[in-house]
């Protein structure tokens, strides 16, 4: 069939489901009188919301036509990036963008660490079954699915933050971040990729890569240890399954060490689901990161999402939500294609 | 017993698996022998421990199983071995390249992830590093001296990679450069003349069109190809014993016959010893020289082919062969079932089942004894005076 | 033990004893049973253990008037062994109702979707086709958005609609949670549905809806039943998510996550008002722990591969 083929395919039947995702946010949207879903339109402050202002935006954007007039008219507005207006934070797509970065500079630290430790912890608790390392791991990782993110990040707030001062919320001390403003205006500092530890190298401020480092340790220690336990449980199972294989006993049949055969033949076939869940946690690291960033005040857009979702925001809560639908599919699409291209049996069928 | 002319000999296994539900006494004090050049057929019904001997002698046996005591002797070039005794360092040594293995489903012998090719010359890699190394130094040497300039300075750093790993196989250097991207490259010749190789082989076991087959996956082949591949990784090293545990069970008849034919070819052409597992008495006839009859982890009756199906001594065998199904007769099996190895009745583990049952047979259990003309029986019907 | 049984149910029996026998065995799923009998006394015994305040409804914490006012929490003593929370609300009061609370609500929340998830599930996966097709479509949909941001989407868009928070919470959960349950039911369908005995039910002239109950569902039963374990905590942990970031219960409700919220705002303070987050966060932790010890026992128990190691 080839990888070509598979890939086109995936893609094809991604469409319905995307259709689905955006289908599904409009009926939601639906749910919330027209009165209050003008904001979802808009793309500048209102000067006022009287009566006779809202039932011309209902005229405008058509928010008395069919159904499906509505529809077309809602997906056009979104195309073209108008996400709405929300009354608490302004331009929903600007919004977006500005807090995008610091969420990306979480997901950047914890999913590289995330699965590393993930595929490491698990495959070496499968080797060294029934044995103390497996037993910690198995623990740890039962304690890290019950382990409510935000009851974790609290306590390591707790301690952290309010009585050893060693770290605050936000993404820079507030003395630095305020400090940051004069050095962009003496153009001592340009933001090249708006994620500060990198800026903090490319500008050479080691004392802001440090500062910056320090708020993330925190939250991206929340991160990790809520992500890894899945992935530590599957990684353990999936390796175990392997090593019952017949292939392996042929392996060693053939002469090789069992650290070969563990290695070169077991880990291999172990990864397979390993990589997809991999994908998906990251992709699904979303629902982690409002909780996550909440907790440590972390301007991301987890945080944006929660602060709007307690207001009842309702343009900011779907567009989130449309987001998250679009970094997961995107994801498990990626996934797909991964787990095509590692396994012969489904690249080849 | 003891002949130089014997591969393999197993006196007295014990071999316990500990489960859940108990102790599983499968293997009650196996003996056989192997001689050099022959195919020795080990012939005995589901669970009556004929591979879990076999994976015993290759010391690959998985927990829960643990062998309790007995001993493997093992001869290679006039010296002996207790393959029990040996180390795992030793053992990986000696399985592949002294003894090798070819297993009952081809296609879940074989990882799914590698290609075939791949996973035969693994088997090279491992086994006959030396010969590879030196017939790859051969052919640097040759072209060198026809060659000029940027590529005859690249050749001789290739010739002193491969020099080094001739005489250091574990070098640092070598290592670390196998693991750079580009300088990595030096192995390909190395790899080249494996693939050579392996087609070779593949050749050899008939397999049509190896170019083509050395790059497919596992489960592109046929069971028969697959087990063709299987066999070829066996015989990679030329062992002294090849074990072949029940190879033809899961495949058509018709390619069943054109793997047996392959494999007697293989006996007589490379001399190979084979020890052959099976449950299929028509296999036995048509394959083995001599055959090992096992019940419930013992060995019953060991002797020549012509002389087991004339002149079967042991009541169980005399069993098996009757209940052989032929036009004209009805059908017969033997009376009751195999016992559970859990709780092994004391004494003959065939005494529920056997028409000629003594009062010790429930007492003492049967030796193997010499019945004549190299024929051994375990049954107390010939112990004192014979038949 | 000597209770007569009808013949009928003997290898039942003999079953749920091997079950039993296996669970205590290990000491982990030991644990696990143990903290869920220890959350299932406390919620049972809820009114005797923390009596309501009369005419008010229990779930709501009473708030102690002797303490007046103030806003800030009171630490742990003789009357609030637990302390007190925002307004002077009980914290002991609010963990233990907080108990029956949770079960309540997980109790809700799976049944409904259990039940919604066999009835798809067995559909979509004994028929397949077009009906099987659509349903897979639909539950794409529905995982293609992780789990608690359509929840918050939800429940902000049916409050704006007019709905109590708990209500729309609830629905919102069954909302994302029957499509797991339908896709479990469905695969467990499809792999019964090519056994041996089912073919034989079949050609003995059985309806497919018998087929169906009386052949597919009680095979496919395990693994429901090892995933609902599992569940039981992640729909608390869920709500509790939920009430955290004050989309839950309302303010002074006996809501675990509720109460964390309430208290997060002390937690400026340090370990100053500890009391006011720790105790419920903690019953939040042992409750889902109980229950994933206990999934993770009887997964290793019900599930025929791993029984024989």
């Amino acid at each position: 069939m080839g990888l070509r083929e598979y890939v086109i395919r995936r893609l094809i039947l991604l469409i319905p489901v995307a259709l689905g995702v955006v289908i599904l946010i409009f009926a939601l949207l639906q749910v919330v009188p027209p009165t209050r879903r003008v904001l979802v339109y808009l793309t500048g402050s209102p000067k006022e919301l009287s009566r006779e202002v809202i039932q011309g935006y209902i005229k405008m954007y058509g928010l008395d036509q069919p159904v499906w007039v509505q529809f077309a008219i809602w997906l056009n507005e979104v195309i073209h990036g108008n996400l709405g207006y929300s009354e608490y934070t302004g331009p929903v797509l600007y919004n977006l963008l500005k807090r995008a970065p610091a969420t990306i500079e979480l997901v950047i630290y914890a999913a590289p660490l995330i699965i590393l430790i993930g595929t490491w912890a698990g495959i070496n608790a499968a080797v060294n079954r029934d044995k103390t390392f497996d037993h910690i791991s198995r623990v740890l990782s039962v304690l890290g699915t019950s382990l409510p993110s935000f009851f974790f990040g609290i306590v390591l707030s707790a301690i952290f933050i309010a009585t050893l001062k060693w770290t605050g919320p936000g993404r820079l001390s507030p003395q630095m971040d305020s400090y940051l403003t004069v050095l962009r205006r003496l153009g001592q500092w340009h933001d090249y990729t708006n994620l500060i530890t990198i800026d903090a190298l490319l500008n050479g401020r080691i004392d802001y890569f440090i500062d910056a480092l320090k708020h993330l340790v925190l939250p991206v220690t929340v991160l990790v240890f809520i992500n890894t336990a899945t992935l530590v449980r599957v990684a353990r199972s999936s390796m175990l399954e392997a090593l019952s294989k017949t292939y392996i006993i042929a392996a060693k049949a053939k002469g090789l060490s069992q650290k070969e055969v563990i290695y070169k033949h077991a880990r291999r076939n172990a990864l397979i689901p390993v990589v997809t869940l991999s994908g998906l946690i990251v992709g699904g690291m979303m629902t982690g990161l409002v909780i996550t960033e909440t907790v440590f005040l972390f301007p991301g857009l987890g945080h944006w999402a929660a602060y709007a979702a307690q207001r009842f925001d309702v343009p900011v809560v779907a567009a989130y939500a449309l987001f998250s639908a679009i970094v997961f599919v995107l994801a498990n699409l990626i996934v797909d294609i991964l787990y095509a291209y590692i396994d012969p049996r489904i690249r080849l069928g | 017993m003891k002949e130089a002319t014997e591969v393999i000999q197993i006196r007295d296994l014990y071999l316990n698996f500990y489960t859940y539900e108990g102790v599983v006494k499968a293997l009650d004090g196996v003996s056989l022998n192997v001689k050099k050049g022959e195919i020795l057929g080990i012939v005995g019904e589901t669970g009556c421990g004929k591979s879990v001997t076999s994976l015993s002698i290759l010391k690959i046996v998985t927990p829960p199983g643990k062998i309790e005591g007995g001993r493997i002797e093992f001869n290679i070039k006039g010296k002996t071995y207790n393959i029990l005794e040996l180390n795992e360092q030793t053992m990986t040594r000696v399985r592949g390249r002294y003894i090798s293995m070819v297993f009952q489903e081809p296609r879940a012998a074989l990882n799914p992830v590698y290609t075939v090719g791949d996973q035969i010359g693994e088997v090279f890699y491992i086994h006959r590093k030396e010969e590879i190394i030196k017939a790859v130094i051969e052919q640097l040497k040759k072209e060198i001296e026809t060659t000029k300039g940027f590529k005859r300075r690249r050749l001789n750093i290739y010739l002193s990679l491969y020099e080094r790993m001739l005489k250091n196989p574990r070098s640092l250097t070598i290592r670390l450069v196998s693991k750079v991207p580009i300088l990595r490259r030096f192995r390909n010749l190395m790899n080249k003349e494996i693939r050579k190789r392996t087609v070779e082989l593949l050749e050899v076991l008939r397999v049509p069109d190896p170019e083509r087959v050395v790059d497919m996956y596992p489960h592109e082949l046929s069971g028969g190809m697959a087990q063709r591949c299987v066999i070829a990784m066996a015989l990679v090293a030329n062992p002294l014993l090849l074990i072949a545990d029940e190879p033809t069970t899961n495949l058509d008849v018709t390619v069943q016959a054109q793997i047996l034919v392959l494999i007697k070819e293989l006996q007589k052409k490379l001399g190979s010893t084979i020890l052959y597992i099976t449950h299929d008495l028509g296999v036995v006839a048509e394959l083995c020289d001599r055959v090992a009859v096992m019940y419930a982890g013992n060995v019953v009756e060991i002797a020549d082919v012509m002389t087991l199906f004339k002149k079967p001594l042991h009541p169980y065998t005399q069993g098996l062969l009757e209940s052989i199904p032929r036009p004209g007769r009805p059908f017969t099996s033997i009376p009751g079932v195999v016992p559970s190895l859990i709780n092994p009745p004391p004494g003959c583990r065939f005494n529920e089942r056997c028409k000629y049952a003594m009062d010790i047979c429930w007492k003492k259990k049967p030796e193997l004894i010499d019945a004549g003309k190299d024929h051994y029986v375990a049954c107390h019907l010939y112990s004192s005076g014979g038949k | 033990m000597k209770i007569k049984v009808p013949e009928r149910f003997e290898p039942t029996v003999k079953e749920i004893k091997f079950i039993l026998k296996r669970v205590k065995d290990t000491p982990l799923s030991l644990a696990g049973i143990t903290i869920v009998l220890f959350f299932v006394f406390i919620a049972v015994f809820a009114p005797i253990l923390a009596p309501p305040a009369p005419g008010l409804n229990p779930y709501i914490i009473p708030r102690d008037e002797s303490l007046g006012f103030r806003v800030e929490p009171s630490p742990p003593s003789s009357t609030h062994p637990f302390g007190t929370t925002m307004l002077q609300r009980d914290v002991y009061y609010g963990c233990i109702w907080g108990t029956r609370w949770a079960f309540e609500i997980a109790l809700k929340v799976i049944i409904a979707i259990v039940f919604i998830g066999v009835i798809l599930g067995l559909i979509a996966g004994y028929y397949g086709g077009v009906i099987d097709e659509i349903l897979m479509r639909f539950t794409d949909i529905i995982l293609a958005f992780p789990g608690l941001i359509l929840a918050m989407c939800m429940t902000t868009v049916l409050t704006q609609a007019g709905w109590t928070t708990i209500d729309s919470v609830l629905l919102s959960i069954v909302l994302i949670g029957w499509p797991g349950y339908t896709r479990l039911i469905r695969g467990e369908t499809l792999r019964i549905k090519n056994e041996d005995f089912i073919e034989a039910a079949r050609a003995a002239g059985s309806s497919d809806l018998r087929i169906m109950f009386r052949h597919i569902l009680p095979n496919a039963i395990y693994s429901v039943i090892i995933v609902a374990s599992l569940d039981f905590g992640s729909i608390v942990l869920t709500t509790a998510a939920l009430s955290f970031l004050g989309l839950g219960a309302p303010t002074g409700w006996a809501d675990w996550g509720r109460m964390i919220y309430d208290g997060m705002s002390f937690v400026r303070g340090g370990l100053r008002w500890w009391w006011s987050w720790t105790y419920p966060g903690l019953f939040i932790v042992f409750f889902v722990l109980g229950w994933s010890l206990l999934g993770d026992a009887l997964r290793d128990v019900l599930d025929p591969l791993y029984r024989r190691k």
